[in-house]
């Protein structure tokens, strides 16, 4: 297994965003997590990237046990994110955001700009290359994180809702861009709100719900699953069945 | 020919190699001198505060070491105060090593904070260390006994000397802005979280930040008290030394290579001669006239001066196309 996450619970004082979440991910996956808002995705993200430590649980990426290292052994290790609001280093440009990335398995200059051209032609940046990065909006942002994301040569990339906010066509183009990572050999888990592009991408997914997952399945079998509709819809009946 | 990005800088130096050999008169001689050791320190501070962005209110530590190494070796040991160069060099990365890994856990303006405390903890210390002069300092050598006392009549191979040591200074700086480093420190200033989810080691590259940045600030201690020839607990550890970095090197720019030498290059004259006309040291002016500059570089340039170059090189341009 490419990584094993087991009874994971982030308490923030007697509130619990993460309730004994449990994820096993293989090798070449494509998953998709989904869950409506405050359900503790993001939180599960930053607990499996190292960014912020579980109050209980395990996490272990290819065999090894990660659940207290820091986030730039994580991403030593192969494991690399995107934050669900950007954050990009301004008074960079697009280029030298993607170099930082790039750095970390190429330490010379001339090495990282090399790779961080390749990762910016890969994710459509390359005529931005030499803009500053804050010139760039949110979807161009959102894009600067994931090639700057690739550019760390991760086995396993977690996406916090790179496809939000996005008009149709920039959707359609992501969702290219993710099938395209993925046929790189790049396993992945993806956080989205829109269900069609959940039903496109994935073959598996995870609903979260109240820091539980509620349901996994197929996206056909969760969708259709009471439980999750309820979740959506917020009705307490949901959760007392 | 010099592409008009490099003129500025590389007329700068020009300008700063021969300026103080034009003139004959020995208070702006002076001045030069003090302008090149305001833009070490500065330049020093740049590195932690400008590149890595965390804004260190504590640099008056590592300046005093210097100094106070300096004068300690000659009033107890009898020896040059330059052999307090090195001593107060390695003291300054005990002291890195010390207040780094605590102070870099806190974010932003409580890691100012957090240094500030530092150093006025730290000149309390030396105001009662009887040792070191208590309140009362210091004295360099009053006669040179050798060429070593580095004791000059004027002020033109003290500014040789400083002159020397920015340009090495410079010149790492250059280097390391070009290396992984400097696209870390870079990284780490503009947003930790992400430079750590790329796998940028951050204490570490902190820590590595203000080892070289300490370093250099404790050096201008030491070039100071070997021109100066006296050290007090103000003039050496005083609160003012670490704002004057910080003001120099927002003025001229935070994280820029040269921002901190045009920082000097404006604000060292201007002080000197205030404090002239005014007399004594003119503390209390400096203050009001500091809180003037943070407040006009905030509202109107928050990237000092540097950030307004690109502008005036931009009409440059056009003008001669
Ligand atoms: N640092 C924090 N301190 C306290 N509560 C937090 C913190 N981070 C997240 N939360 C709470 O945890 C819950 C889950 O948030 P989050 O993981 O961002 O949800 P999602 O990504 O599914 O929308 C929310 O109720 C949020 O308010
Ligand atoms: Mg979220």
């Amino acid at each position: 297994m490419l990584l094993e996450a087991q009874g994971i619970v982030k308490a923030f004082g007697s509130f619990r965003a993460v309730d004994q979440a449990n994820l096993v991910v293989a090798e070449n996956e494509l998953i998709g997590l989904i869950g409506p808002n405050g359900a503790g995705k993001s939180t599960f993200f930053n607990c499996l990237a190292g960014d912020t430590r579980p109050t209980s649980g395990t996490i272990r990426f290819r065999g090894q046990e990660i659940t207290r290292l820091s986030p730039d052994r994580h991403a030593r290790l192969g494991l690399a994110r995107t934050f669900q609001v950007p954050i990009v280093f301004a008074g960079m440009t697009v280029r030298e955001n993607v170099m930082v990335g790039a750095l970390l398995r190429h330490p010379h200059r001339r090495r990282a700009a090399d790779e961080a051209d390749e990762l910016l032609h890969f994710t459509g940046l390359a005529e931005r290359a030499e803009m500053p990065v804050t010139a760039l909006g949110t979807p161009g942002r959102k894009r600067v994180e994931i090639a700057r994301a690739l550019a760390t040569e991760p086995r396993l990339l977690l996406l916090d809702e790179a496809l939000a906010g996005l008009t149709s066509s920039e959707v359609e183009a992501a969702i290219e861009l993710v099938e395209r990572i993925h046929a790189r050999g790049v396993t992945l888990i993806v956080v989205e709100h829109i269900m069609e592009v959940i039903h496109r991408l994935t073959e598996r997914v995870l609903v979260f719900h109240q820091g539980r997952v509620i349901a996994e399945g197929t996206p056909a079998e969760v969708t259709a699953d009471p439980t999750v509709i309820a979740a959506y819809l917020g009705r307490r009946r949901g959760r007392a069945q | 020919m010099i592409p008009l990005r490099r003129a500025g800088p590389v007329a700068v130096l020009v300008i700063l190699a021969i300026a103080p050999f034009l003139t004959a008169n020995p208070f702006y001689q002076r001045i030069a001198a003090l302008v090149v050791l305001a833009a070490i320190s500065a330049s020093a501070w740049n590195v932690i505060g400008g590149y890595a962005g965390q804004i260190s209110f504590g640099h008056s530590i590592y300046f005093g070491i210097g100094a106070y190494a300096s004068l300690l070796l000659f009033g107890r040991f009898g020896l040059p105060p330059i052999a307090g160069a090195p001593l107060g060099i390695i003291a300054s990365f005990v002291v890195s090593l010390i207040i780094g890994p605590p102070t870099f856990r806190l974010r932003g303006h409580y890691f100012s904070m957090g240094t500030f405390a530092i150093a006025a903890l730290a000149e309390i210390l030396i105001v009662n260390w009887k040792f070191a002069g208590g309140a009362i300092g210091l004295m360099g050598p009053a006669m040179p006994r050798s060429l070593a006392d580095l004791l000059f009549r004027n002020s033109l191979p003290y500014y040789a000397i400083f002159l020397a040591v920015l340009a090495l200074l410079l010149a790492l700086t250059h280097l390391m802005q070009r290396s992984r480093m400097g696209f870390y420190l870079r990284a780490i200033g503009a947003g930790e979280r992400a430079a750590e989810s790329l796998g940028v080691p951050v204490q570490r590259y902190k820590l590595y930040a203000l080892l070289i940045s300490g370093a250099f600030t404790a050096l201008a201690g030491s070039l100071y008290a070997v021109m100066i020839g006296f050290v007090d607990p103000e003039s050496g550890f005083g609160i003012l030394i670490s704002v004057n970095m910080v003001v120099i090197a927002a003025l001229g720019g935070v994280g820029t290579l040269f921002g901190p030498l045009v920082g000097a290059i404006i604000l060292v004259p201007l002080q000197e001669t205030t404090n002239a006309l005014l007399g004594g040291s003119g503390t209390g002016a400096a203050y009001v006239a500091y809180g003037l500059i943070i407040m006009l570089i905030a509202r109107f340039s928050p990237g000092g001066l540097a950030e307004l170059w690109p502008l005036i090189n931009r009409h440059g341009r056009r003008r001669a196309a």
